[in-house]
């Protein structure tokens, strides 16, 4: 009896707190400050002699999260916030690593590396691929999904469809980068077919075009990329309850406005997610462009990424390079205040 | 684990000093979470075992994978070193062949192991990088002659030239050392040569009786094997900014080869008439259609497939690549001979080579017994044994490989190799890749038509001062 | 009758659009993959024969062959088995208490804790590279599996917390009250009632995590060092030579190491399509 009391006594101002809510909005939002209140309630119930140790269980209260956090926090830590610390600790400094004695030089590396023709040709080229990639990586993600959830289609006949889709997704970037070389060699299949079909008359140097190369490798990026949308969105397609479109239906809403209007807004939260993550690593694109051009010809496919190891590998910059990683990591953290902004937004 | 003389060395010690600091500092904030939530509710004791029971398993699988890594004796009599000798040469070879020749090393040197640390060639450099920076840098590594600065300047290679006295070695028999500061650094083990491909066939069918031997000879040819319709090209250039290497081996090569350099007094100079006529040279040959599509993308990787194919008619390439070529096309009918010097030049031809070099690390604890292992593979039989299943030659002067004798291809390479000498001024450059790379760039830019032959060389020639002046 | 006659063609119609629209995508997405598999099968020789075809005269599986009969390359794949396994294990283990963190709870530091987690993924690897090395080194960690199963799992957390944290999110917090209100503790609450409820999603996380382990090849090579630590895509690596690369094993080998990822999808399929429903109804 004793125990039960504070759980009647948490129970009765949820209830009414979540009767004046479904009489205010049937949103179901609030029912985590809803939760919060009664375990209050509860605690100080039970403890409601006791003021000393109200502070204590409060205290605890607040470490239940770090302890779910706890080992993340501490892999992070331990593996991760070091070398970052180091990175950005190497950019403040004239040359590491090459040197014994670094000689500390503020943000000196930083105006040298913004200033540099080649890094903001890099960037623009980043930017370009990154947002293409994203895009296109959508686009097709989306449309894939809305294809393979079609219900014109038998089960069987769609988990083939599923399986070739994401077959791009399979592969380890380096054998991306082989096989699409071997593809796209002027003497490759994609030549050769596009020649048989008379839709182009001389071959196309796909990779070593000045005027192709950056469009070549955005297209490798897009294909490699586009199942981790697929996949994501596909189940979230299936997550959208069938009521909502009934209800569209009822409203007399064409396939068109059912999608604009329920579908797109019922998967934006994922797009949203898929995209902050999508965006951070492709920024950071690396073998699949080393492998296929290296940043040429000329400087056409020169990304951040290949600026950076290029500083790092090739210079022996490793301050230099470390300044550049430190300006990406800014630029991707500019994109994730965004979400973590949209996030907190769609908490509350 | 490493063994225990590891630790001995100091660089070492502070390193783990160091370390095992910021992991104390780390272990022991959730030991103090772990004991404020033992008051809390029964979940928290959950998530603790949990978290221990991840940490155990952790531990275990930490005390095991050290078991299946090592095959030295933790020095039980304070006797066997363990060597470890970093290289890409193992995968390159036919397998099991170089642990042959380290358990002969191993034999004859009862109390030395060495444990290979094989990976790709491509990623080597940054594996060294990485390991002398962390101060686990192998004992006994395999270089490009592109690195040896950049190691040296990081101060990560020994001196040579100390071992070797600290040893009484007589260094006769060494073809090359590569010095810097009057120092050796590296030692060319073996060296594979770079002459010039062609496909017989090709040429009967173009009507060329002799391979060139001069460079209009040379373009004369490439522009009659040029045939688009049969899909073939005269001259194939590789000039991938991934692997800029074409730079050395495709063109510098010919300034080399008619005795011309791209240096003057240990400066760049691009420049000079030698340079600048090899630059017109091919040139030439790019707005002619003489060279094969794609140039600005290709590797030496896929030249030779080219070449294997029959699409290209001649290409400067290593000698690595006859076996591979009769093994993957046993029909081609193809011939080597030296890279074409400029019309009249009469003198010896400078030839380009690659080498797989070897150097020992700075913080080696073992200098005496590396050095060892470096003198097993410099010794005349050993290094014969080595360039013959390497299919490259030898470092020493005293060594003949096999092949020499009984293959007639491999005679005429090196009867062109005794008639010339090695020429690569890159190695020993500093930031050598990088170099090749700015050089690349210029000169895609003037075989693009982007830029004059002026230009592309007086930017080059800048970009290079701009690295040297460091 | 005849309003019935036109609407079956209609949907006959669709069907043949949709279907040639399947097609034509299945063509984009498989085409490639087509390609590397053929060439698996073909002589380094015929991959750069022109004009190229499909099958080969001298098809062969040798390069499967190459790959099963040689022992380290089969221990290449039990690593790459073992390491991606125990990372997808851990990373869900972890990611699933991270999630249920963010998702359930308001703290101190939350919005710089979730900026960290996904700014720790934003550096690019190359230049964690060295400092990275010299850790793992400074542990003692060096050539050992932990070593991989570790660095692997700071990769994957960032995105199986956010991830996780969507997927809870939309689960509404009715369910763990239940379970707190007959006396259970918010663990009971995660474990009992939103992990069995969130398994798709879980499933999806999980294999692309397996993905990523299974793939990575940077770090793969710099933290182990002998013959016998290494995984699949340093084997890969390997043979690309120097002079000369091995294309038809290169592809036997990435087509063997793609099975086990196709094939964990092919066994979660349908939990997985399914699942995701849960994950994905957003409040």
């Amino acid at each position: 009896m004793h125990a039960r009391a504070p759980e009647t006594a948490g129970q009765r101002p949820r209830q009414a707190f979540s009767n004046v809510q479904g009489l205010l909005s049937p949103a179901p939002q609030p029912v985590f400050q809803a939760c919060f209140p009664s375990e209050k309630t509860a605690l100080s119930t039970n403890h409601s002699q006791a003021t000393t140790f109200q502070k204590l269980p409060a205290l605890r209260k607040k470490l239940v999260p770090f302890a779910y956090l706890s080992p993340t926090l501490l892999l992070l830590a331990m593996l991760s916030l070091l070398p970052i610390a180091m990175v950005f600790f190497y950019s403040l400094q004239d040359n590491v690593i090459m040197n014994k004695t670094p000689q500390w030089v503020g943000f000196e590396n930083y105006s040298k590396i913004l200033g540099d023709s080649v890094f903001q040709q890099a960037l623009l080229n980043t930017l370009y691929f990154t947002g293409m990639s994203v895009l296109f990586h959508l686009l097709l993600g989306l449309a894939f999904a809305l294809l393979l959830n079609t219900r014109l289609i038998g089960p069987l006949p769609k988990a083939l469809f599923r399986m070739v889709y994401i077959l791009p997704w399979v592969f380890t970037a380096t054998i991306i980068a082989i096989l699409w070389r071997l593809l796209l060699n002027p003497n490759g299949v994609l030549n050769y077919l596009l020649l048989w079909t008379g839709l182009v008359s001389d071959k196309i140097e796909w990779l070593s075009s000045r005027q192709l190369a950056l469009h070549t490798v955005t297209f490798i990026n897009i294909w490699a990329g586009y199942p981790f949308y697929m996949v994501s969105l596909l189940a979230g397609l299936q997550g959208i309850p069938d009521e909502l479109y009934e209800a569209g239906r009822i409203d007399g809403a064409n396939g068109r406005q059912l999608f604009r209007f329920i579908t797109l807004p019922q998967l934006t939260p994922i797009i949203v997610s898929l995209a902050m993550l999508d965006f951070i690593w492709t920024m950071q694109q690396f073998t699949l462009i080393w492998m296929t051009t290296g940043g040429g010809p000329i400087r056409a496919t020169e990304m951040l990424s290949t600026f950076t190891y290029k500083l790092a590998f090739s210079s022996y910059e490793f301050s230099l390079a470390s300044t550049s990683a430190f300006v990406i990591l800014l630029l991707s953290m500019g994109v994730a205040w965004f979400y973590v902004r949209k996030q907190r937004a769609s908490d509350e | 684990m490493l063994p225990a003389a590891h630790w001995q060395h100091p660089n070492r010690a502070i390193q783990t000093e160091q370390y095992k600091e910021s992991v104390c500092g780390v272990g022991v904030v959730p030991l103090s979470i772990f004991q404020t939530f033992e008051e809390l509710e029964t979940m928290n004791k959950k998530v603790i075992s949990l978290l221990l029971a991840l940490a155990l398993f952790a531990s275990f699988i930490a005390g095991c994978a050290p078991v299946n890594t090592t095959s030295a004796p933790a020095s039980s009599g304070g006797e066997t070193v363990t060597l470890e000798f970093t290289q890409w040469w193992e995968p390159e070879l036919p397998e099991g062949s170089f642990r042959a020749l380290m358990d002969e090393f191993e034999a004859q040197n009862p109390g030395i192991q060495v444990e290979l640390v094989s990976g790709p060639y491509a990623t080597t450099k940054e594996q060294v990088v990485a390991g002398a920076a962390a101060g686990t840098m192998s004992d006994v590594v395999g270089l490009d002659g592109a690195w040896v600065s950049d190691f040296v300047k990081q101060g990560s290679l020994a001196s040579l030239t100390d071992l070797m006295a600290e040893a009484g070695y007589d260094d006769s028999e060494l073809a090359a050392q590569i010095q810097l500061g009057g120092a050796t650094y590296m030692i060319p083990v073996v060296n594979f040569v770079y002459p010039v491909f062609v496909n017989l066939d090709l040429m009967e069918k173009a009507g060329i009786a002799a391979p060139p031997t001069t460079r209009s000879e040379f373009a004369d040819a490439a522009q009659k094997l040029t045939d688009p319709a049969n899909n073939v090209s005269g001259w194939i250039l590789p000039l991938s900014l991934e692997q800029p290497n074409g730079i050395q081996n495709d063109v510098m090569s010919w300034v080399w080869a008619s005795g011309g350099s791209m240096m003057k007094e240990g400066q760049p100079d691009l420049t000079n008439d030698a340079v600048r006529s090899v630059a017109e040279f091919i040139k030439g040959l790019y707005d002619a259609g003489a060279i094969a599509p794609g140039a600005f993308s290709l590797r030496e990787q896929d030249k030779v497939e080219e070449f294997t194919n029959g699409r290209v008619g001649m290409m400067v390439s290593s000698l690595a690549h006859i076996n591979m070529i009769r093994e993957r096309n046993p029909e081609l009918n193809f011939a080597i001979t030296a890279l074409p010097a400029a019309d009249g030049y009469e003198g010896k031809r400078g030839l380009p080579y690659a080498s797989w070099g070897i150097g020992v690390a700075a913080n080696s604890p073992h200098p005496a017994e590396a050095w060892k292992l470096v003198q097993f593979l410099m010794s005349a039989e050993v290094n014969s044994k080595l360039s013959s299943i390497a299919n490259a030659f030898p470092g020493n002067v005293n060594s003949t490989p096999d092949f020499v004798q009984t293959d007639e291809l491999f005679a005429a390479a090196f009867e062109v190799f005794q008639a010339g000498y090695l020429a690569n001024e890159f190695v020993g450059l500093p930031v050598a890749e990088n170099l090749m790379r700015l050089f690349d760039e210029q000169f895609q830019l003037y075989l693009d038509g982007s830029q004059s032959l002026d230009d592309a060389l007086a930017n080059a020639q800048a970009a290079w001062l701009e690295n040297f002046q460091e | 009758m005849n309003s019935r006659f036109s609407k079956s063609t209609q949907t006959h119609l669709a069907r043949l659009g949709v279907l040639l629209a399947l097609l034509l995508g299945a063509l984009f997405a498989g085409f490639p993959v087509l390609w590397m598999v053929a060439s698996s099968f073909k002589s380094n020789t015929e991959i750069f024969a022109y004009p190229p075809r499909l099958i080969a005269e001298s098809f062969s599986a040798g390069a499967y062959l190459a790959v099963f009969t040689n022992a380290e390359k089969v221990r290449f794949f039990l690593n790459s088995y073992l390491v991606s396994g125990m990372v997808t294990l851990l990373t869900l283990l972890v990611g699933i208490l991270g999630g249920y963190s963010f998702s359930r709870y308001t703290f101190f530091f939350k919005k710089p804790l979730n900026m960290l987690i996904i700014g720790v993924q934003a550096v690019p690897p190359i230049t964690l590279l060295i400092p990275y090395f010299s850790l793992i080194v400074g542990l003692k960690l060096h050539n050992s599996y932990l070593a991989l199963i570790l660095t692997y799992m700071v990769f994957t957390l960032s995105y199986a917390i956010i991830m996780m944290t969507g997927y809870f999110n939309t689960l509404p917090r009715e369910l763990d009250e239940a379970v707190m209100i007959d006396g259970g503790s918010s663990f009971v609450a995660l474990w009992s009632v939103l992990v069995p409820i969130s398994l798709p999603g879980i499933v999806s996380v999980g294999i692309y995590t397996f993905m990523l382990a299974w793939n990575e090849f940077l770090f793969a090579l710099t933290l182990t060092k002998t013959t016998d630590m290494r995984t699949v895509p340093v084997g890969i690596q390997l043979l690309m030579g120097q002079h000369s690369y091995e294309w038809n094993e290169m592809m036997a080998m990435s087509v063997l190491g793609s099975l086990p990822v196709l094939l964990l999808f092919l066994f979660f399929q349908r939990y997985f399509i399914a699942g995701m429903t849960a994950g994905s109804v957003k409040g």
